[in-house]
């Protein structure tokens, strides 16, 4: 277990000495942010009306209600393509031959990998929600911080099984990342990302209360914007962890056997 | 009895036909037809240099991919320092050395330390040994002004001996290296054959494995030399041996002789 975490360190190392050498991308994701949260401003106060904000499930503006939908899109976007991309980026440099030759193994690998571009991730969307509170009176007074962390870190349990999916199809096809084509654009009209899933008609009503999505972002919401505590949460949370354990042993099944598959093909570090 | 170094059991490996457009996609699922080892055996005993001589294609390549557990055969068995490439993976890579030729695979953004660092400690190296690792093979590679360079600033021949450099850092039982001096100039190349021979196989704790399109290479480095030629073995034996039996005057003439490609087979399959 040490000897796993010594590994996943070094990873992480890794990545963050490599993102050290590009000093400037810091500052321009921040600038990013900045008019990021700027437009989910605007955009709310040209659409925002009493009955909107009535709408909303945690009440609120649509301004908080569309950030953190965006910010979670975000984190959603991590989940699903961190997996492949560093990968792909491995197979890419040549770098994945070598890896596979030391002591480490490509599902610690895998993981290693995306420790750092979550944790960017969740950096980025501090940044989102400070310039948010900052300048554009996103509300933060009421947050339970701690939920908030549990909420996070139950979506990455729950979406990590489709990201190493992608993964799988990215050794054996080489190229491409159906899961996340087809989950984002599901999710994005049925998960209630920008506008809440009560005002979909009541056929995709049902299909949104089988997307674990749905149940992420009330719970981020709840979390952030009502300030929910865990206990309160249990609904979502239950979900999202059943999500996890319908998908993750399954999804690393099919890793296994697509890594093995590649071995006897020949075409693992092909691209 | 001493357990062999490398031991190759009757090894066979076929890949999927290569495919093109719409039915590219269907290749993962293909069935295995062309062949690239047929029941190849062969040892390689500890402290031996075991060169492996073929044309492109002839298997080698596909050999140490193999010993160093990138391929899965499909038939037969191979073994390193008494362990199955297969079901013990993790024990041949802990005893293994691997350098290919073609491809280095650094991070380019990462410093030459940093990156030997990162390997070496995924080889369970601690901080201190992998630092006092890479500084003695610093000196031996004559790379020590290099360590503190990103890797992308670097010349091709000094990221050759970079990669050698971490195949040598864990100190491993067997190497495997696949055209090792492939981007080393005259001199570097003749460097890093003096280095391997006095520094590494001398001493007779290491077993050697390698491949080689350059015959002086193999005539210097290798005690024995196995010929294949479409993923067969031809023969396997100490240079001047292979020269006596096939009563060739050097082992280009051994090789071209032994795979039928010499002048007067060519003369010879015309004719017929």
């Amino acid at each position: 277990m040490i000897r796993i975490l010594r590994e996943l360190w070094l990873f992480f190392w890794r990545d963050l000495t490599i993102a050290r050498t590009y000093r400037t991308v810091f500052v321009l994701e921040a600038i990013e942010a900045l008019f990021g949260a700027a437009v989910f401003y605007y955009v709310a106060r040209f659409v925002d009306t009493p009955q909107l904000q009535h709408a909303l499930p945690q009440g609120g503006s649509y301004f908080a209600f569309s950030l953190v939908g965006f910010v979670f899109l975000d984190y959603l976007n991590a989940a699903l393509d961190t997996f492949d991309r560093s990968l792909e980026e491995a197979r890419d440099s040549g770098t994945l031959e070598h890896l596979l030759v030391t002591q480490t193994s490509l599902p610690v690998f895998l993981a290693g990998s995306t420790i750092y571009p979550f944790a960017a991730t969740t950096l980025r969307i501090v940044v989102y929600v400070a310039w948010g509170a900052a300048l554009f009176g996103f509300p933060l007074h009421a947050a339970n911080w701690f939920a908030v962390i549990i909420v996070l870190l139950a979506t990455l349990l729950a979406f990590s099984g489709l990201g190493i999916l992608s993964a799988s199809y990215l050794l054996l096809f080489k190229r491409g990342n159906p899961a996340k084509w087809f989950f984002l654009g599901v999710s994005s009209v049925v998960g209630g990302m920008l506008f809440p899933v009560n005002i979909l008609p009541d056929w995709l009503q049902v299909v949104a209360h089988f997307n674990p999505v749905t149940y992420a972002l009330d719970a981020m919401r709840s979390a952030l914007l009502g300030g929910a505590n865990v206990a309160g949460l249990w609904r979502p949370l239950a979900v999202l962890l059943l999500s996890a354990l319908a998908v993750l042993p399954g999804s690393m099944a099919v890793f296994a056997w697509a890594l093995r598959r590649t071995k006897i093909t020949g075409t693992l570090t092909h691209r | 009895m001493t357990e062999p170094a490398i031991a190759v059991e009757s090894l066979g490996k076929l890949f999927p036909p290569a495919r093109s457009g719409w039915r590219a996609f269907l290749q993962p699922f293909e069935k295995s037809t062309v062949v690239a080892l047929a029941g190849l055996s062969l040892e390689v005993r500890v402290g031996e240099s075991l060169a492996l001589l073929g044309a492109n294609g002839a298997g080698k390549s596909t050999l140490l991919r193999i010993l160093a557990t990138l391929l899965v055969p499909t038939a037969g068995h191979a073994r390193v320092a008494g362990h199955d490439t297969v079901h013990h993976s993790r024990d041949v890579r802990r005893c293994l050395g691997y350098h290919a030729g073609t491809d280095h695979g650094f991070y380019p953004r990462l410093t030459a330390r940093q990156n030997l660092l990162f390997f070496g400690r995924l080889n369970l190296l601690s901080n201190a040994a992998a630092s006092q690792r890479i500084s003695a093979l610093a000196e031996q590679f004559e790379i020590r002004n290099a360590l503190h360079r990103q890797v992308r600033t670097l010349s091709s021949g000094t990221v050759q001996r970079l990669s050698l450099a971490r195949a040598l850092l864990h100190q491993p039982s067997v190497l495997l290296l696949d055209e090792p001096t492939r981007s080393l100039d005259a001199i570097a190349a003749a460097e890093f054959r003096r280095f391997l021979k006095s520094e590494i196989l001398r001493p007779g704790h290491t077993s050697l494995l390698f491949a080689s399109h350059t015959l002086p290479e193999v005539e210097f480095l290798a005690d024995r030399v196995a010929v294949l030629d479409a993923g067969r073995l031809l023969a396997c034996d100490t240079p001047s041996a292979l020269k006596r039996s096939t009563g060739a005057a050097s082992l280009e003439d051994v090789f071209l002789h032994l795979t039928g490609r010499g002048a007067g087979s060519s003369e010879r399959s015309i004719a017929e």
